[in-house]
């Protein structure tokens, strides 16, 4: 600091009369009188000022810069809020590039400003395991369930945890038997920790061919500036801005888009699974009410149905309780199902019963009790209306094993059934023709399930074999859903489900309010902080309101500059930055007036205000910044956006003290051998 | 104007009594953080928020039992700005399902209230847990990042006494906020934007800490006679006039925030306000206090060893 403030020397020295500096006659005189300002240049070029000038007009010209288009967007977007409809089609129409152009390099508001949708998916590293294995076991699939609840709990990756649990059961477990891929280099040989980076670099793979398929399906559901990022090593975020149809976007997002063709079960087979089923919950009952309360006789156990017993049966008692109006059977099962014992239906369940009736059947010996190779799937639209207005879903018996996946699907579009059903109809490559037609021609007269992420689309029953590869997913409930599977399809299968672990949704009056409340504090804060200044340091106040008012204008700038995101809590950022950055000045002003007080003139005082000042402004705020580092590493979204505009705010704060309001006072002191009221 | 100017008051002659209020506020706080604890965000715990719009205004109270009664789901109910209310509740479960229940619930038991969702936030149990992991890690890393800038700067007794001073202050305003809340009309609950209040006012504190310590640190070099109490006790009173001035300021704009904020930023600068105060109070009575007791310890040390 002190070499730059080099011209003590010259300056002449005032005495203990300082007069009082009237803020209007300072800036009218330099704008006013040319001479003036070629004394200033001079003076400038003469002192070793330029550099300082060069650099505060360098960034004020920078912000400006990268300011402008965030001005203009604000005023194109104002200009097409005041046009209706056809004049706005056809300004938005010839404008179209500049409004592109524009809105790109303005800043951004945060989700929590514009409204919108924002979404945290996670990779299913289990899942993709499993995906990788070839003939997974018990053991296997015992471990994968450990290994995940262990990353649940705890600190390592699915993928550690995994290969540590199979070396702690049997450390002498070879991995590579499950996971050969000669391709990769994963042979027989392989050791264990081969594995571990093969599994390792598989997730990552899968993630970043995630997202990019997620980028996709978002760029076709027609979204302004979505943004996916990757967060972490297995977290993509999501921003959809002015999205609030949420389920569609769960579901756009979410789906795996793993399309199977599947043969179904033995429609006798099926009804006696379904009749021994029944009973066994109907004895199950009985038998744990008895034991419960043993005086009990079993009719008066079958009316209790609210009684604590049977898990299985709290379960689906809780989860169907409080909506539940028809009277309990006494059967936990038929409380949630309505058996039918047609063809490949098993039952129908109302929405709200799934979760309890996947309880129930999910249990080990219910499952023992489906036909070999058998498993139970919903239907993925409602089959029928009850009075109430409750939707009921099929349960159908489907064999498990995959006849033929989506994988051999070239082309899908959207077309109409001669009833006018939306369908979506796809045609195979000539592998997976050749393969259809096999199928199909062995399976004359049987259903076949069309199931798509492990709902059953439609079931239709093969009338001829079909020779061309052509098949269709009916049953779909709109043109917008047919369109949504089209474009999953088209994006291609999800290497492994994904699953929202976060997800926010903020309404445009939500947004509105935020904004203005942001507006509000910002000017409100402005003025309250510069009033405080002036009232408290006078003259010497106007200048560090000088200062602050850059200060808030290159902390603009550096955000439109670095394309941050402004949110409401970065709003707050800048509103406390005002409160703070006034704070090199304030530690300034106090030493110069203790410098004043010794009996220096304005001039030595100035100086010796400055540098002794500095060394608390720099590690102060040096310590402050540190803070914003660690915020910004640590947080998300929008407190990441308060972290940026706190440190843009600590930088800019002290340029603008250290070096602004020093100029200005040289000039003013130096130049214009003027005392300048420190209050 | 001039404030606070030439002063000579004795902090440090008075320091046995900060020390008695500084005990009592952090013995407060911390029988609180254990009796009463605190109130999680969903950030923090996972779970469902949902904020609901009405035509009119309706009895959170209401809601809330409506709510246990009738769909089972236990939840708390805050009025959120006008015509609004903030449902939030632990409850899993499919969120679109969950949201269509509250939404007949509120509908059938206020038939006038028309209710809409202006804005939902779900955040799974295991997002909420590396959010809580960063939070914690956050906090402890600013301490440690200052602890050793501060010793780069100065020397290990003023990088001990400011931690020990941002730890003060961040305990006094975790205990208000486990103190106050239910009590205060908005929401204390410690989610992200709280821990980047906290994480901030780390910042302010520290920033106010050093400003006194660079005095004291410029008076060692100067007036090397001087007894070490008596050089602290001028250090701060010259720096009193900036101490209260920037705090001041700071304070002020954040009044601002939380008057004009909005609901969001209510407990953001309610927490801000809070550690302002606590954080120019510890900077001024704490801080530089600590300091001397560690330099007078360490004076009796050497003395003992001499003999």
């Amino acid at each position: 600091m002190g070499a730059i403030a080099s011209d003590t020397e010259s300056a002449p020295r005032y005495g203990h009369h300082r007069f009082l500096l009237c803020f209007p006659t300072f800036p009218g005189r330099l704008s006013s009188e040319p001479w003036e300002v070629h004394r200033l240049v001079t003076l400038i070029i003469m002192k070793g000022q330029g550099f300082k000038i060069f650099l505060i007009a360098f960034f004020v010209v920078l912000s400006g810069w990268y300011l402008y288009p965030t001005v203009r967007s604000y005023f194109i977007n104002q200009r097409l809020n005041s046009l209706e409809g056809e004049a706005r089609v056809e300004y938005e129409r010839e404008n179209f590039q500049t409004i592109q152009k524009v809105n790109q390099e303005a800043i951004k508001l945060g989700l929590d400003l514009q409204g919108g949708m924002q979404v945290s998916l996670e990779l299913r590293v289990d899942a993709l395991i499993r995906e990788l294995a070839t003939d997974p076991d018990q053991t296997f699939e015992e471990v994968l369930a450990a290994a995940h609840e262990e990353a649940r709990l705890g600190n390592q990756s699915i993928v550690d945890a995994f290969v540590a649990e199979f070396e702690r059961r049997d450390p002498n477990v070879r991995l590579s038997r499950y996971f050969r891929n000669e391709a990769r280099g994963i042979t027989r040989r392989s050791s264990n920790s081969d594995v571990q980076a093969y599994l390792r670099a598989e997730a990552d793979e899968a993630v970043n061919r995630a997202i990019e398929i997620i980028r996709q399906r978002v760029d076709r559901f027609g979204v302004t500036e979505p943004s996916i990022q990757k967060q972490g090593t297995r977290r993509v975020v999501v921003e959809l801005p002015g999205v609030d149809d949420a389920e569609r976007v769960r579901r756009l997002l979410r789906g795996t888009a793993r399309l199977e063709f599947h043969l179904m079960a033995d429609p006798g087979e099926l009804q006696r699974s379904l009749q021994r089923i029944v009973e066994h919950y109907q004895t199950a009952e009985a038998d744990t009410t008895a034991r419960g309360a043993a005086a009990q006789d079993l009719a008066t156990a079958d009316t209790s149905a609210a009684a604590p017993g049977d898990t299985a049966f709290n379960v689906g008692d809780i989860v169907s309780g409080g909506v539940e109006q028809q009277a309990s059977t006494g059967n936990p099962l038929l409380d949630v199902l309505q058996p039918v014992g047609q063809g490949v239906q098993f039952g129908f369940v109302a929405e709200r019963d799934t979760a309890a009736a996947n309880q129930l059947l999910s249990a080990p010996e219910v499952q023992a009790m489906l036909p070999t190779g058998v498993t139970l799937m919903y239907t993925s639209s409602p089959v029928a209306t009850m009075e109430d207005g409750t939707e009921l879903y099929a349960l159908l018996g489907v064999r498990k094993e995959v006849e033929l996946t989506g994988d051999v699907i070239t082309d899908a579009r959207v077309e109409f059934s001669q009833t006018n059903q939306p369908e979506v109809s796809m045609t195979m490559n000539a592998e997976g023709a050749s393969d259809w037609a096999r199928i199909t021609g062995a399976n004359v007269n049987r259903p076949i399930a069309i199931v798509l992420d492990n709902l059953v689309y439609s079931y239709p029953t093969v009338i001829n074999r079909i020779p061309n590869g052509r098949s269709s997913i009916t049953g779909l409930e709109s043109q917008q859903e047919a369109q949504d599977v089209v474009t999953i399809l088209k994006s291609g299968a999800l290497p492994a489900p994904m699953e929202i672990v976060e997800e926010q949704i903020v309404g445009p009056s939500l947004g509105q309010a935020a904004v203005r409340a942001g507006v509000i504090c910002l000017i409100v804060g402005f003025f309250t902080v510069a009033l405080l200044m002036v009232l408290y340091y006078r003259t010497a106040g106007l200048v560090a309101n000088l200062a602050l008012f850059t200060t808030i204008f290159l902390i603009f700038g550096v955000l439109a500059a670095f394309n941050a995101t402004l949110t409401l809590p970065g709003i707050a950022g800048i509103v406390l930055t005002m409160g703070m950055a006034v704070d090199a000045n304030v530690l300034i002003y106090e030493r110069v007036r203790e410098e004043l007080a010794t009996g220096k003139s304005m001039k030595a005082a100035i100086d010796a205000g400055y540098s002794k000042a500095f060394s608390a402004i720099f590690d102060g705020n040096i310590t402050t910044f540190f803070v914003g580092v660690i915020l910004y590493s640590f947080g998300v979204g929008p407190i990441q956006g308060f972290a940026v505009t706190l440190m843009a705010g600590i930088l800019v704060s002290m340029f603008c003290a250290l070096v602004l309001s020093r100029l200005v006072f040289d000039y003013m002191v130096a130049e214009r051998r003027m005392a300048v009221n420190f209050g | 104007m001039r404030l606070f100017e030439h002063t000579n008051f004795d902090f440090v002659g008075n320091r046995h009594k900060a020390y008695i209020l500084s005990a009592v506020l952090m013995i407060a706080s911390l029988i609180s953080l254990v009796v009463r604890g605190v109130e999680v965000g969903i950030d923090f715990q996972g779970g469902m928020s949902f904020v609901i719009e009405t035509d009119q205004p309706i009895p959170v109270g209401d809601v809330r039992s409506e709510l246990a009664d009738q769909i089972g789901i236990e939840s708390e109910v805050k009025t959120y700005g006008q015509d609004a209310i903030l449902i939030r509740t632990a409850a899993e479960g499919d969120i679109t399902e969950v949201q269509e229940q509250i939404l007949q619930t509120i509908q059938t038991a206020f038939p006038d209230s028309n209710p809409t969702v202006a804005g939902t936030d779900i955040v799974g149990p295991r997002f909420a847990e590396d959010l809580e992991r960063g939070a914690v890690y956050s906090v402890i890393g600013s301490l440690l990042v200052i602890f050793v800038y501060i010793l780069i700067r100065f020397e290990w007794r003023f990088g001990f006494a400011s931690v020990a001073a941002l730890f003060h202050d961040v305990l006094i305003t975790l205990g208000l906020f486990s103190m106050f809340y239910g009590i205060m009309p908005f929401s204390l609950q410690i989610d992200q934007t709280i821990i980047a209040a906290f994480l901030t006012l780390i910042g302010y504190g520290i920033n106010d800490t050093v400003v006194i310590f660079d005095r004291i640190r410029e008076y060692m070099n100067m007036l090397k006679t001087e007894p070490f109490p008596i050089m602290v006790n001028r250090a701060i009173n010259s720096t009193l006039s900036r101490t209260i001035v920037t705090g001041g300021t700071t304070l002020l704009s954040v009044i601002v925030l939380f008057i004009f904020g909005g609901e969001v930023l209510r407990g953001f600068a309610f927490a801000l306000a809070v550690g302002i105060v606590v954080g120019t109070y510890s900077s001024v009575f704490v801080a530089p206090p600590i300091l001397i007791e560690l330099r007078e310890r360490e004076a009796k040390r050497a003395v003992t060893s001499r003999r």
